[in-house]
C-alpha cells in the first residue's frame, strides 16, 4: 500500500519533470524554426502575425543577401580571422596557463592578479584606445614603410582578439590544469623528459577537452564580434557581424526583411554545426573550480 | 610574341599616364547614409560629376551605419571631403562634429555659381533654408552646412475614413480632441507616433504655432525664459492631452526594431493620426492594408480656426569637414547639387526633393507625392531649424529629455510638469556651459 | 616542482601571452582611466583636463543612477534565476534515468551560441503586444478579458523582459557545467545516502550542492562579468534603451553618452566605474560564498 503510493508519487514527480523539461525545450526549438522561416518569406509576408508559416520557399532571399550584402565575401573573411584568432589564442594561452597553474615562481601572484583583473575589462570601452595606439604605431609604419600596416588589417585583428580574450582562456585552462594529476608529470620527468616535451607531449593531449571547450567559446566570441572589427577595419573588407548590418532596417527606408533573417541563419548556420559536431566533448572539458585528486 | 605584347602594353601604360598627367587626377571623397532614398542618384550624380569635371574621381562611401564607419577615420584624421549626414541622425556624428567647431565654413559656396546656370546658389536656394541654425549652427550669419532633400512634416492619415459623413478633419486641437472622443467609442485611437524622435518636427511646428517664430529661435537658442513661457507650457500640455489619446501599443513598439508596427496602425485603422514626414508612404509600400485605404496628409491642428498652421519641413544636410583634402572640388560638388540637371536626377532616382526653386515643378501631376508638397500652397507655414549648436554637457543628452520622455508621459510615469521642469533644467545647464565659455 | 632549467621554461611560457595582454588591454585600459580625467568630444584635438569632475558629475547623474539600479537588478535576478534552474535541471538531468537526456543537454545549450540579432529578433516577436507570442497565447485563452501585456513598452516591466531572454539565453551554458562537475561525483556517495534513507532533496543538499560550490562561486564570477555584456548588447537591438530610459544599463548608458551626447571623457569615467565595480562585486562574492573545500 505504502509502496504504492510511493510508486505513485515517484510516477507523477516523473511526469513533472518530463513537462518541464519538454517545455523549455520546445521554448528553444520554436524560435529556432521561427528563424529559418522567416528567412525564406517574402517580404509582405512580415506584415501581420510574425508566426505565420511561410507561404512559399522564397529562396531569393539567399541570392539576395549574399550578392546585395556581399556576404559570402565577408564569410570567407569570417573563417580566416577566426581560425587565425584561435591558433594564436590557444599557443599562447596554453603554456601560460599551464605554468601559471603548475609552477611556484616569483611573481606567479602578481601575474594570476593581472589576468584576473583583465575578466572585468570589457572590450566596449577599450576598443578606442586600442584604434588609437594601433593608429600611433600606423604613422610610424608611414615614415618607414611608406604606408600603414595596422589597421585595416585581418592578421592585426586576429592579434587583437587573441589578446582580448586571453584571461578568460587562462583562466579556464588554469583550472583544468590544477585539477589533473601530478604523477603523469613526474612519471615523465623521471623518463629524462624535458619541460617543454613533458607539456607538449603529457599534460596537452590529457587538457585536450578542457582545451576544446575553450576553442567552442572562443570560436563563439570571435564569429559574432563586432564592435572591434567594426572600429579596427574601416576600408571595404568586413567580417560577418559588421556586413550584416547593411542588411538591417533602416529608418525612413522600406524594409527589406527577408534578407535580414537570411542573414542571421548565416551567420548562425556554422556555430550551429560546429556544436552539434563538438556537443560530447564539452560536456568534459567544462570542469571549472572543481578540485579532482 | 609574350615579349611583343609585353611591349605594347608597357607603351600603352606609358601613354595613358602620360594623358593622365595632363588633366590633374583628383578623388572626390564622399561618404554619407545609405538611408531611405537609396543610394542610385548618388551613384549617377558621382558619374555625372565625373563627366562635367575630367580627371575629377568621385569615391562613393554610403553606408547604413555611416556614422560608426566614419568615427575612426576622423579620430585618425582620415577625412572625407563631404560628408552627408543630418544632424540628429543615429550615432550623432555630425551632433558631436558641429558641437566640436570640426566642420568648415562654406558661406563662400552661396555666392558660387550653380555650374552652367548664371545664378548664384543663394538665389537658387529656396528662401529661409540656409538661415536656420541647422545650417548655421553657431548662429553667426555663416553657414556651414548645405540643406538637401527636404520634405514636409506633419500629421499622416487613412483619407478614406474621412469626409462627408464620415469623420471631419480637425482644424483646431479642440476639435482634434473631439474627434479623439469620437473615434474611442469607434475603438479606434486618436494617435500614434513611430519613435519619440519624431517629435521634434512637431514639437518645434507646435511650439512656432504657438509663440511665433520669435519664440522659437529664443527656445532653440537655449533662452530658459522662452522654455517657462505659458505658450511652451501650452506645447507641454498639447503633447500631455495627446498622450491620453495614444494607441496603446504605441511605446512597446517605439524603438528602432519596431516602429513599422506603429506605422502599420495607421494602415489598419487602429489609429488615426501619425507625425511623419513624406517618405512614409514609400516606406510603409509593401505592407497590407484597410480595404479602401489612401493616404492623407495635414499640417498640425491649430490654436484658433483664425490662427497661423505650421508645417515643418524636415530637409538634410551635407558639409565638408576640417582637414578635407579637396575643399575646392568639394565646394563644387555642392554648388553642382542644386543644378536642375542634380534635382532632376535626384527626384527621378530617388523621389527626393531638392530645396531650390522650381523643384516642385519637376514632379509628376500624378505623383501622389506632389500632394505633400503642396501643404504650403494650402496656407501652411514653414517652420524649420532646431537646436544652436553648443559645448557638450556631460550627463545631459537634451534630445532624450525633451522627445524621450513623452513616453513616459504616455505611459503616465512622468507628468507634464514634471517633464517640462527636466526640460527646464537641462536647457538651463546647457545655457550656463555657453556662457562659461 | 623546483627543477634545472625551469625559471627560461616559466618564464618563456608566459612572456608572450603577458605582451599580448599588456600591449592590448593593460594599456588600453590605463588610456580609458586617464581619458576619463579629460573633458572631450571624442572627435577632434579639442581637449582639456577637469580631473575628478565627470566622477563628481556621475554622482547626481540620475540617469546614471537608473542605469546603475537597472544593472544591478538584472545581475542579481539572472544569476539567481538562472543559477536554481540550470542547478536543478542538472541535478535532474544527471541523477534521474531520464530518457533522452542527451537531446535535452544539446537543446538546452543552443540559445548560448545564437548572435544576439537572433535573440533580440525572436523575443521581439515574442513579446510583441497583439501577434506577440505571449499575448497571443493570452487572447486564445481569454478572448474576452485580455489586455495586452505590454513587454517593451511599460517601464516598469521592460527590465525584467530583458531578463527573461537573458535567463533563457544562459541556462544551458550553465547547466552544461554544472553537470560537468556534477558527474564527477562518484555514485557510491548518493547510494549511501539512500540506504541511510535520504531522499532526493536531502541527496542535493547534503552531497550535491557542497561537492560543486567550488564550480557555483566560479559561475558566480561568470554571472557578473556576462550580465554587464550581454545586457548591454540585448538592450543596444531589443529595446534601445526604452521607453524613456526605463532599460538602460551600464554599458548603454556610456555608449549615449560617448558617442550621441559627445561627453567621451565622461563615458570613459562611467567605464572606469564598470570596471571598479564589477571587480569589487566579484571580490566581494567570492569572499562571501568562500567555505572550506570539501573532497570526497
Amino acid at each position: 500500500m505504502n509502496t504504492q503510493r510511493a510508486l505513485y508519487r515517484e510516477r507523477f514527480a516523473k511526469a513533472i519533470i518530463y513537462i518541464l523539461l519538454i517545455a523549455l525545450a520546445i521554448s528553444i526549438i520554436v524560435p529556432l524554426f521561427w528563424v529559418f522561416s522567416a528567412s525564406i518569406k517574402e517580404n509582405s509576408e512580415f506584415y501581420g502575425n510574425p508566426w505565420s508559416l511561410p507561404k512559399g520557399l522564397h529562396w531569393q532571399n539567399y541570392r539576395d543577401a549574399i550578392r546585395k550584402a556581399r556576404l559570402g565575401e565577408y564569410f570567407f573573411n569570417s573563417v580566416f580571422v577566426t581560425a587565425l584568432s584561435l591558433t594564436l589564442l590557444i599557443a599562447v594561452a596554453v603554456p601560460c596557463a599551464y605554468v601559471l597553474a603548475r609552477f611556484n615562481f616569483k611573481g606567479r601572484k602578481i601575474v594570476n592578479l593581472l589576468f584576473m583583473a583583465g575578466l572585468f575589462v570589457n572590450v566596449n570601452y577599450i576598443v578606442v584606445p586600442i584604434f588609437l595606439m594601433l593608429l600611433g604605431w600606423n604613422d610610424i609604419a608611414w615614415e618607414i614603410l611608406g604606408r600603414g600596416i595596422f589597421l585595416d588589417n585581418l592578421v592585426v585583428l586576429s592579434v587583437v582578439y587573441a589578446s582580448t580574450n586571453l584571461p578568460f582562456t587562462i583562466y579556464l585552462l588554469s583550472n583544468y590544469f590544477r585539477t589533473l594529476s601530478r604523477s603523469f608529470e613526474e612519471a615523465a620527468y623521471i623518463d629524462g623528459a624535458s619541460h617543454f616535451k613533458t607539456m607538449l607531449h603529457v599534460m596537452v593531449p590529457m587538457a585536450k577537452p578542457s582545451i576544446i571547450t575553450v576553442i567552442l567559446f572562443n570560436f563563439l566570441a570571435f564569429w559574432n564580434e563586432y564592435i572591434i572589427a567594426l572600429t579596427l577595419m574601416p576600408g571595404p573588407r568586413k567580417t560577418l557581424p559588421v556586413g550584416l548590418v547593411n542588411l538591417n532596417q533602416a529608418q525612413r527606408a522600406a524594409a527589406d526583411y527577408g534578407p535580414l533573417y537570411t542573414g542571421l541563419v548565416i551567420v548562425m548556420l556554422p556555430v550551429l554545426i560546429l556544436y552539434i559536431m563538438t556537443q560530447k566533448r564539452l560536456t568534459q572539458g567544462m570542469t571549472i573550480g572543481g578540485i579532482k585528486e | 610574341m609574350l615579349r611583343k605584347s609585353l611591349s605594347i602594353c608597357l607603351l600603352g601604360l606609358l601613354l595613358f599616364a602620360v594623358i593622365g598627367s595632363a588633366v590633374q587626377a583628383q578623388t572626390l571623397k564622399i561618404a554619407g547614409l545609405d538611408g531611405g532614398w537609396g543610394r542610385e542618384h548618388w551613384d549617377e550624380l558621382a558619374r555625372r560629376f565625373e563627366a562635367a569635371n575630367p580627371g575629377v574621381t568621385v569615391e562613393l562611401t554610403l553606408a547604413q551605419n555611416i556614422a560608426d564607419i566614419l568615427r575612426p577615420q576622423i579620430i585618425a584624421r582620415n577625412y572625407p571631403d563631404i560628408i552627408y549626414l543630418a544632424v540628429g541622425s543615429a550615432g550623432g556624428l555630425t551632433d558631436t562634429l558641429i558641437k566640436e567647431q570640426a566642420i568648415l565654413d562654406i558661406t563662400d559656396v552661396l555666392d558660387m555659381e550653380v555650374p552652367g546656370e548664371g545664378v548664384k546658389v543663394r538665389d537658387k536656394i529656396v528662401p529661409g533654408f540656409t538661415d536656420t541654425l541647422i545650417t548655421n549652427p553657431y548662429g553667426d550669419g555663416k553657414t556651414y552646412l548645405a540643406p538637401l532633400f527636404y520634405s514636409p512634416c506633419g500629421l499622416f492619415y487613412n483619407a478614406d475614413l474621412f469626409g462627408p459623413g464620415k469623420y471631419q478633419l480637425p482644424e483646431t486641437w479642440d476639435e482634434f480632441f473631439e474627434l479623439g472622443n469620437q473615434a474611442q467609442q469607434d475603438g479606434i485611437a486618436l494617435f500614434t507616433y513611430p519613435t519619440t524622435g519624431y517629435f521634434d518636427a512637431f514639437f518645434y511646428a507646435l511650439l512656432t504655432q504657438l509663440g511665433g517664430p520669435e519664440l522659437f529661435n529664443r527656445a532653440m537658442n537655449y533662452d530658459v525664459a522662452a522654455w517657462e513661457s505659458p505658450e511652451a507650457t501650452r506645447a507641454f500640455e498639447i503633447i500631455g492631452e495627446i498622450a491620453k489619446y495614444t494607441h496603446p501599443n504605441t511605446v512597446a513598439q517605439a524603438n528602432v526594431a519596431n516602429f513599422t508596427k506603429n506605422q502599420q496602425l495607421i494602415l489598419d485603422n487602429q489609429a488615426l493620426f501619425i507625425p511623419n514626414g513624406t517618405w512614409l508612404p514609400n516606406e510603409m509600400k509593401d505592407a497590407p492594408r484597410a480595404d479602401g485605404f489612401e493616404w492623407g496628409f495635414m499640417a498640425l491642428p491649430k490654436q484658433s480656426k483664425d490662427g497661423d498652421s505650421y508645417s515643418y519641413t524636415f530637409f538634410e544636410q551635407m558639409y565638408i569637414p576640417k582637414g578635407a583634402r579637396q575643399v575646392d572640388l568639394a565646394k563644387k560638388f555642392i554648388a553642382f547639387m542644386y543644378t536642375d540637371e542634380a534635382a532632376q536626377v535626384i527626384y527621378e532616382k530617388a523621389g527626393a526633393v531638392q530645396p531650390i526653386l522650381g523643384a516642385s515643378e519637376l514632379m509628376a501631376d500624378d505623383d501622389p507625392n506632389k500632394l505633400f508638397y503642396t501643404i504650403y500652397d494650402d496656407g501652411a507655414k514653414a517652420s524649420m531649424g532646431a537646436f544652436a549648436a553648443a559645448p557638450p554637457v556631460a550627463g545631459v543628452d537634451l534630445a532624450s529629455i525633451l522627445f524621450g520622455t513623452i513616453d513616459s508621459v504616455v505611459n503616465g510615469d512622468v507628468t507634464v510638469e514634471q517633464w517640462q521642469k527636466d526640460v527646464v533644467n537641462a536647457v538651463a545647464k546647457i545655457r550656463a556651459a555657453i556662457d562659461a565659455q | 616542482m623546483k627543477q634545472k632549467g625551469s625559471k627560461i621554461f616559466v618564464y618563456s611560457c608566459i612572456a608572450p601571452a603577458l605582451l599580448l595582454f599588456a600591449v592590448f588591454m593593460i594599456y588600453p585600459t590605463i588610456s580609458v582611466f586617464r581619458m576619463s580625467l579629460y573633458e572631450w568630444g571624442g572627435l577632434s584635438a579639442r581637449r582639456t583636463f577637469v580631473g575628478l569632475k565627470n566622477f563628481k558629475v556621475l554622482l547626481d547623474d540620475r540617469f546614471f543612477l537608473r542605469s546603475f539600479q537597472n544593472t544591478v537588478l538584472i545581475i542579481t535576478l539572472v544569476t539567481i534565476i538562472t543559477l536554481s534552474i540550470a542547478i536543478i535541471f542538472a541535478y535532474i538531468l544527471i541523477r534521474e534515468r531520464i530518457k533522452g537526456e542527451n537531446f535535452f543537454r544539446v537543446v538546452f545549450y543552443i540559445p548560448n551560441i545564437l548572435s544576439i540579432a537572433v535573440i533580440a529578433a525572436v523575443f521581439s516577436a515574442i513579446y510583441a503586444p497583439d501577434q506577440g507570442l505571449i499575448n497571443g497565447l493570452g487572447r486564445l485563452l481569454n478572448p474576452d478579458t485580455w489586455v495586452n501585456i505590454q513587454f517593451l513598452g511599460n517601464p516598469r516591466l521592460v527590465v525584467y523582459s530583458v531578463i527573461g531572454a537573458m535567463v533563457w539565453q544562459a541556462i544551458g551554458y550553465y547547466m552544461v557545467m554544472y553537470m560537468a562537475s556534477m558527474g564527477s561525483i562518484p555514485t557510491h556517495l548518493y547510494e549511501a545516502a539512500q540506504i541511510e534513507g535520504a531522499n532526493r532533496v536531502r541527496q542535493f543538499v547534503d552531497i550535491t550542492l557542497p561537492l560543486i560550490w567550488e564550480t557555483v562561486r566560479t559561475t558566480l564570477v561568470f554571472f557578473i562579468i556576462s550580465s554587464i555584456n550581454i545586457s548591454f548588447l540585448l538592450v543596444n537591438v531589443l529595446t534601445g534603451g526604452g521607453p524613456n530610459g526605463a532599460s538602460e544599463v551600464f554599458l548603454s548608458y556610456l555608449y549615449r553618452q560617448a558617442y550621441n551626447n559627445a561627453s567621451y571623457g565622461y563615458g570613459m569615467a562611467i567605464g572606469v566605474v564598470v570596471f571598479l565595480f564589477s571587480f569589487a562585486l566579484a571580490g566581494l562574492v567570492s569572499l562571501v560564498t568562500k567555505r572550506d573545500v570539501v573532497q570526497y
